[in-house]
């Protein structure tokens, strides 16, 4: 045997490991929602918009729903708050918000400003809910499908492209 | 004198650590060292390759008050590690629990090392071999007359 045999087939099997792993890298899907396919946690949180009313999870179950979790404190929400906007004007899912560790006054000012893609906004002041959802940081969004079933998860910005080519075709596959 | 001046920089950096973790110890110290040992193993997703006892990010201090209320309400290590996967998944856990689809990682450190020692094995002995192979003179060179 070729004695440049061996430490070659090594080196091509480390390559292989890398380009494995390069492909699966950590800012594509750290971490893979242990969620989804399971029923989407239950909460019942203050209303953000009404005074003394409660947002209930079981309220949306029956529609397709997209359940996101933001904050004002956040920057990239603010970069993602136009296209929840056009979302909710598709009409195809009710936009969920969950507003996550944040303060009400500015939260409501957000929502005066920049207008409001939400269909109801719980509020998760101590970020228990969050936990519930496996969320680790904001924004993050779940599409929830009509039986309550988390179909999808997205950490980070939806962009108008990620919403066309893999979450639509999820809501249309289905509703077909 | 030097070894003083460690013993001081340690302090300083002790005094750090547990700043992180502004929450008060829990009244039963045996609980208290479970809360220890459990944020020790939990990783920070937000800021990876931290756990969770280390950083001051608003993620860990959110799970460090989940393990000290589970474990104040009697909750086992596995219960909060369950817990923990059932919603963030495995990677939360540092230490990777035994599975079928997790051998390979405890498997392949001792692989590797068998793989190796039967190279050396290899080398040694064809060494061997060839020494005893050489019937040379010291200085001539070896093979050769």
């Amino acid at each position: 045997m070729n004695r440049f045999a061996l430490p070659l087939l090594a080196f091509a099997l480390l390559v292989v490991v890398f380009g494995v792993s390069l492909k699966r890298a950590p800012e594509k899907q750290f971490v893979k929602s242990a969620l989804i396919g399971k029923l989407a946690p239950e909460f019942s949180l203050p209303d953000l918009l009404t005074e003394g009313a409660t947002v209930k999870s079981a309220t949306f179950k029956g529609h397709w729903y997209l359940l996101n979790v933001w904050g004002t404190w956040c920057v990239e929400c603010r970069a993602e708050h136009q296209t929840l906007l056009d979302i909710q004007q598709g009409g195809k899912v009710a936009v969920v918000g969950l507003n996550y560790k944040d303060d009400d006054t500015a939260a409501r000012q957000w929502l005066t400003e920049l207008g409001n893609p939400y269909t109801a906004v719980a509020v998760d002041r101590e970020g228990r809910a969050a936990i519930d959802y496996g969320v680790y940081g904001a924004p993050e969004s779940f599409l929830v499908n009509p039986q309550g079933v988390i179909v999808h998860k997205v950490v980070g910005v939806i962009t108008p492209d990620s919403w066309r080519s893999t979450m639509l075709p999820l809501i249309d596959g289905v509703s077909k | 004198m030097r070894f003083i001046a460690a013993l001081a920089v340690m302090a300083l950096y002790s005094a750090g650590a547990h700043a992180i973790d502004p929450a008060p110890p829990l009244a039963d110290p045996l609980q208290q060292q479970r809360y220890l040992e459990l944020i020790h193993e939990l990783r920070c997703l937000k800021c990876q390759g931290e756990t969770v006892a280390d950083t001051q990010a608003m993620f860990a201090a959110d799970i460090r008050r989940q393990v000290r209320e589970m474990v104040q309400a009697g909750k086992s290590n596995t219960e909060v590690q369950e817990y923990m996967v059932d919603r963030y998944g495995e990677v939360i856990l540092l230490k990777p629990r035994w599975s079928l689809a997790n051998a390979w990682l405890w498997l392949a450190p001792g692989v590797f090392l068998l793989g190796g020692a039967g190279i050396a094995w290899r080398i040694l002995r064809q060494r061997r071999a060839l020494l005893a192979g050489d019937t040379s003179e010291v200085g001539e060179e070896p093979g050769r007359s």
